[in-house]
C-alpha cells in the first residue's frame, strides 16, 4: 500500500510559528526565494521520518526553535507554564496500521501519524524554574525533551520506523557523509534484511581469504608476533565501502552535475520497492539545461512516489505541474497553493510561455510593465526619481503582456508582493485603470497611468514629459510620420536611442513618478 | 458474531483450546492476564505456525490497557509515564473519579486498577470499540475470571462490538482481581450461577461442557478436589495416583529436600530454601509431575476437619489452583513441621 503524507503541522519550528499545509500524493513543489521556508520544511519532513534524536540533537533546539516565539517569552513574566512547545506533526493516509493511528496528536484527530514533540521535562520543572528566574535571558534549551512518537502514543526511532524515505540534498553533493547516507539508503530499500546479513557475511569471509591466502607469504616474512590483516572493524564493514557504478565508473567520481542525476535517477527507479518518500533539494543545481531537461522528465513519470521537491529555478517549476506548487515567500510565514488562485489564473501561469512567475513570487517589491520600451526606460525612470540604481534595491521591473496584470496581482494579493503596475490608459481612464482593476487593488498592490486620456500610451507620456529631446533625437529626415508617430510606431527602438543619448537629460512623466515613489517607501 | 464464554477446569487444556482456534485468515487478538499463560501462549502459537503471525496479537491484559486502549486516545492528553502496579495510597481516599489525581500516581504513572474507569468517565469506550472491530475479526481471553471491578464493565462494552469472541476461564483460579475498586462489581465473583448469568445477558452463550475434564488431574486427584473443595472437576485418566498427607519427620524432610518435586506454599515461599512457589502464583504452569502442598496453620486446621470446603472463597481458589498443578501424586505437609528452615 502507498504511504503518504498527506499533511504537515508545525509549532514554532523555525520561521514559522503556526503552521498546517496539506500535501498532495505524488508531487510538492515548493517554491520560494531564501528564507523562505522550502528547505525548513523538507528538514521538517526528514527529521519526522527519521525518528532520529541525534539529528534534532545537530541541528540543535536552539536553531530549531521560532526566535520570535523564544524572544517573546523571554519578553514575558518567563512563568514556567508558559514555555513554549515545538512539535512537526505528520498526518498520514490509513494505512491499516494500529501502531500508527490514533489521536496522539494536536488536532486531536483520530488518525494515521507521526510526531516530533520538544518539550519542557516535567521532571526537571524546579531546575526550570530556577532558571526563569534568574535576572539575565537564558532559555532553558537543554532541559527539554524530544520525543518521536506515532499518533497511537507509540515511540519510534531510526531503528523502529514507519516509513522508509530518502534526501536528496544536490547542495551537499560534495559531502561525504551525505554520499554516504545516500548509499546506504539505497542499498538497505534495495534488500532484504537476511541477504543483508549475508552479504556482510560474506564480505567477511572474503577479506578473511585475502589474509590467509594473499597476505600469508608477506607475514611469514614478518619477525615476531606480528602479522598484516584486513580491517574488518565497524568502520571497514560492507556498507562504508560500497559505492554505485554507472557502466564502470564509480559515483564519486563524476562530476558534480552527473552525480546529482544519478542520484535522483537512481531514487526514482520503479524497482525501489521499499522507498515511500523523496525530499530533492533544489535538483537544479550542478545540472546543464539538457541534464535537467532529462530530470525533468524522469520525475515527471515517476508515479509511484510521493515527491518533496525544492527549487528557484523556472523550468522545474512551470514545467512540472504548476498546481503542485507551494509558493512561499520570506516576507510572510503562510503560503499559496496555485489551486488557491482563480482557476484560469491558475492554467494562464501553467501555459504561459516562459513566464515570469517564479521571479514575481521571488520578489519582495516589484514594478510590472506592459512591454519592452517601459522595461528599457524605467531604469533610468528610476533613477531620476530616486537617486539609486535600482539594481541596488530590492525592486524588481518585470514586463509582461498588459492582459495579464491582473493574474499577476492576483498572486501579489495572495503572498503580499508589493506590486506597482505602470500601464497605459488607451484613451479611458475611467474604464481602462480605475475599473479594470477595481478588485484588485490593496495596500499591496496599486495601479499607476496617465489620469489625462489624451495621453494613451507610454510613449505619449515620454513624449510629452520629454518633447525636446525626443525632437532632438527624432526629428531629423522624419516626412510622413511626426515624432511622436514615429515613436510609438518604434517603441522598443526609440526607447533604446533614448536610453543611449539622452539618459542623463530623461525626466519622468508624473505617474510613472508617483508609481516609483510608491514602491521605493 | 458468534460469542462464547468456555467454563475450563485446571489442566483441561485451555491453551490448546485457543491454540487450536487460531488460523493465519482472520485478525486475531488474544488477552490473556498473567506473564505465566502469556509465555505459554507465545510458545504455543509459534509451535503451530513455525514463527509469530502477523496477523495475531498477543497481549497481557494491562499492556494491552494502556498501549491499546489508552495511549491512543488519551496518551496526549494526560501524558503519563507508563502504569504503576501499587495501588493508590490511602491519602487518595478523599479524590475524587472525576479528578486526574485518581487515576495518576505523583510520579505521573497510571494506577493499573483505575485505567478503564478512567476510559469510562472520558467516555473513549466507543473509540476502542471501534478501534478493536477495525484491526480484529476475533477476540480471545484466557483467564476471564481475574476481570473485576471497571475492567468487567469494560469487558461487557467491548462486548457489545461485532467480533467473534471466545472468553475461557475457571470461574475457582479466580485468585486475583484486575483491579479491585470500591463497589463496582464487588459480587462477581461471590455465585458461579449469577456470574455466569452476566455473560448469558450479555449474549454470550455458556458452554460447560467443552473443557471440564482435566487431562492434567488424574481422577484421584480430581475426586479429592471435588469432595474436600467442593469444585466440580472431572478426569480425563484412567490412572491411579498418590493424594496424602505426610506425617513423619523423615518423610517430610526426604520431600522438603527433593528438587523433582515442588513446593507450594499458601505464600512466602521465598522464606524456604527449596524447590518453591506460592499457590497462587504457579496458575497457568503446567510443569510439574508431583506437587506438595504446605498447608499453613489455618489450612491444616479445615483440612483435618474435613472442611476445606468452608475457606474464604480467595484461600480456596488458590489451594485449588495448588493442588491441582499436579500430573501425578499429590502430597499435603503441615508449615509447622518445616519451620525450623525458614529464614528471616
Amino acid at each position: 500500500m502507498d504511504k503518504i503524507i498527506k499533511r504537515i503541522k508545525l509549532q514554532n519550528f523555525k520561521r514559522f510559528p503556526n503552521l498546517s499545509l496539506d500535501f498532495n500524493e505524488t508531487l510538492n513543489l515548493f517554491i520560494g526565494d531564501n528564507e523562505s521556508g522550502k528547505s525548513t520544511l523538507v528538514s521538517a519532513i526528514d527529521l519526522v521520518l527519521s525518528g532520529s534524536r541525534s539529528k534534532v540533537e545537530r541541528y540543535g533546539l536552539e536553531s530549531l526553535f521560532n526566535k520570535n516565539t523564544i524572544n517573546e517569552f523571554l519578553e514575558s513574566e518567563k512563568e514556567y507554564a508558559d514555555l513554549p512547545i515545538l512539535f512537526v506533526e505528520l498526518y498520514l493516509n490509513d494505512q491499516n496500521n494500529k501502531d500508527l493511528e490514533g489521536k496522539y496528536n494536536s488536532s486531536d484527530l483520530n488518525t494515521h501519524g507521526l510526531q516530533l514533540l520538544c518539550e519542557p521535562r516535567e521532571d526537571l520543572s524546579s531546575e526550570i524554574a530556577e532558571i526563569l528566574d534568574q535576572e539575565v535571558d537564558n532559555f532553558p534549551f537543554e532541559f527539554y525533551s524530544i520525543t518521536f512518537k506515532t499518533f497511537a502514543g507509540k515511540s519510534y526511532s531510526g531503528y523502529r520506523k514507519y516509513m522508509q524515505h530518502l534526501l536528496i540534498d544536490n547542495s551537499l553533493i560534495s559531502s561525504d557523509y551525505a554520499k554516504r547516507q545516500y548509499i546506504k539508503t539505497i542499498y538497505s530499500t534495495n534488500t532484504e534484511d537476511a541477504e543483508k546479513n549475508k552479504h556482510e557475511n560474506e564480505y567477511r569471509n572474503y577479506k578473511d581469504k585475502f589474509r590467509r591466502e594473499e597476505l600469508s607469504e608477506l607475514n611469514t616474512r614478518i619477525q615476531g608476533d606480528y602479522s598484516f590483516a584486513v580491517d574488518t572493524g565497524p568502520k571497514s564493514n560492507l556498507e562504508n565501502d560500497l559505492t554505485i557504478k554507472e557502466g564502470e565508473i564509480a559515483l564519486d567520481n563524476k562530476g558534480k552535475g552527473k552525480q546529482c542525476f544519478i542520484k535522483t535517477d537512481f531514487a526514482l527507479q520503479k524497482n525501489e520497492g521499499d522507498l515511500d518518500t523523496i525530499l530533492l533539494e533544489e535538483p537544479e543545481n550542478h545540472l546543464s539545461h539538457t541534464n535537467m531537461k532529462k530530470l525533468i522528465q524522469k520525475i515527471h513519470d515517476s508515479e509511484t512516489k510521493q515527491l518533496f521537491i525544492t527549487t528557484h529555478n523556472s523550468l522545474i517549476s512551470s514545467r512540472l505541474d504548476l498546481r503542485r506548487a507551494i509558493l512561499l515567500n520570506s516576507l510572510s510565514t503562510d503560503y499559496v497553493l496555485l489551486d488557491d488562485l482563480s482557476e484560469d489564473t491558475a492554467r494562464f501561469f501553467m501555459k504561459a510561455p516562459n513566464n515570469n512567475l517564479l521571479e514575481f513570487i521571488l520578489s519582495k517589491k516589484v514594478l510590472l510593465v506592459e512591454g519592452d520600451a517601459e522595461f528599457i526606460l524605467l531604469k533610468a525612470f528610476f533613477e531620476e526619481v530616486t537617486s539609486t540604481d535600482i539594481e541596488e534595491t530590492d525592486i524588481h521591473i518585470i514586463s509582461v503582456g498588459g492582459t495579464s496584470f491582473k493574474r499577476y496581482l492576483e498572486i501579489s494579493n495572495l503572498l503580499g508582493v508589493k506590486t506597482a503596475v505602470i500601464t497605459d490608459n488607451d484613451g479611458n481612464y475611467q474604464v481602462n485603470c480605475e475599473e479594470r482593476y477595481a478588485d484588485y487593488l490593496s495596500e499591496n498592490a496599486k495601479v499607476f497611468a496617465d489620469q489625462d486620456n489624451s495621453v494613451s500610451t507610454f510613449e505619449k507620456a515620454v513624449y510629452k514629459e520629454n518633447e525636446s529631446l525626443c525632437d532632438d533625437l527624432f526629428a531629423e529626415g522624419r516626412r510622413t510620420l511626426s515624432v511622436q508617430e514615429y515613436m510609438l510606431a518604434n517603441k522598443t527602438e526609440s526607447a533604446f536611442e533614448i536610453l543611449d543619448n539622452k539618459r542623463d537629460e530623461l525626466s519622468t512623466p508624473q505617474y510613472i513618478e508617483e508609481a516609483i515613489e510608491w514602491i521605493n517607501q | 458474531m458468534d460469542k462464547s464464554i468456555i467454563s475450563a477446569v485446571a489442566g483441561s487444556g485451555k491453551t490448546t483450546h485457543i491454540i487450536k482456534n487460531l488460523d493465519l485468515e482472520k485478525n486475531y487478538l488474544v488477552i490473556t492476564y498473567t506473564i505465566n499463560n502469556y509465555r505459554n501462549l507465545k510458545h504455543e502459537i509459534a509451535k503451530k505456525f513455525d514463527h509469530l503471525p502477523e496477523n495475531i496479537d498477543l497481549y497481557t491484559y494491562f499492556p494491552f490497557l494502556y498501549a491499546f486502549c489508552f495511549n491512543p486516545f488519551l496518551g496526549y492528553k494526560i501524558k503519563p509515564r507508563g502504569i504503576t502496579y501499587d495501588y493508590p495510597p490511602p491519602s487518595k481516599r478523599y479524590t475524587k473519579a472525576n479528578q486526574i489525581e485518581y487515576y495518576v500516581s505523583k510520579n505521573r504513572r497510571l494506577y493499573h486498577n483505575r485505567i478503564a474507569r478512567l476510559l469510562e468517565e472520558l467516555d473513549v469506550l466507543e473509540d476502542i470499540n471501534r478501534r478493536i472491530e477495525k484491526y480484529y475479526d476475533a477476540l480471545y481471553i484466557d483467564e476471564i475470571q481475574d476481570f473485576a471491578g471497571h475492567d468487567f464493565n469494560l469487558l461487557k462494552s467491548i462486548l457489545t462490538t461485532d467480533l467473534e469472541v471466545k472468553l475461557v476461564g475457571d470461574f475457582y483460579q479466580h485468585t486475583f482481581d484486575t483491579s479491585r475498586d470500591g463497589n463496582t462489581n464487588k459480587n462477581l465473583h461471590q455465585d458461579y450461577g449469577e456470574y455466569l448469568k452476566e455473560f448469558e445477558a450479555l449474549g454470550v452463550e455458556v458452554n460447560e461442557d467443552e473443557l471440564e475434564k482435566s487431562w492434567r488431574c488424574s481422577p484421584t486427584v480430581c475426586g479429592f478436589i471435588n469432595n474436600q473443595l467442593g469444585i466440580q472437576i472431572e478426569s480425563h485418566k484412567q490412572d491411579s495416583t498418590l493424594v496424602e498427607y505426610i506425617e513423619t519427620a523423615e518423610e517430610i524432610e526426604d520431600l522438603y529436600q527433593d528438587d523433582q518435586i515442588v513446593k507450594l506454599f499458601y505464600q512466602e515461599h521465598y522464606k524456604y530454601d527449596c524447590y518453591s512457589r506460592n499457590w497462587g502464583d504457579c496458575k497457568g504452569e503446567n510443569q510439574y509431575e508431583n506437587v506438595c502442598v504446605v498447608l499453613n496453620q489455618k489450612t491444616e486446621r479445615f483440612y483435618k476437619k474435613g472442611k476445606l470446603e468452608k475457606l474464604s472463597p480467595v484461600t480456596k481458589n488458590k489451594l485449588y489452583v495448588a493442588c491441582s498443578r499436579s500430573h501425578n501424586d499429590l502430597y499435603f505437609i503441615s508449615e509447622e513441621k518445616i519451620k525450623h528452615h525458614k529464614r528471616g
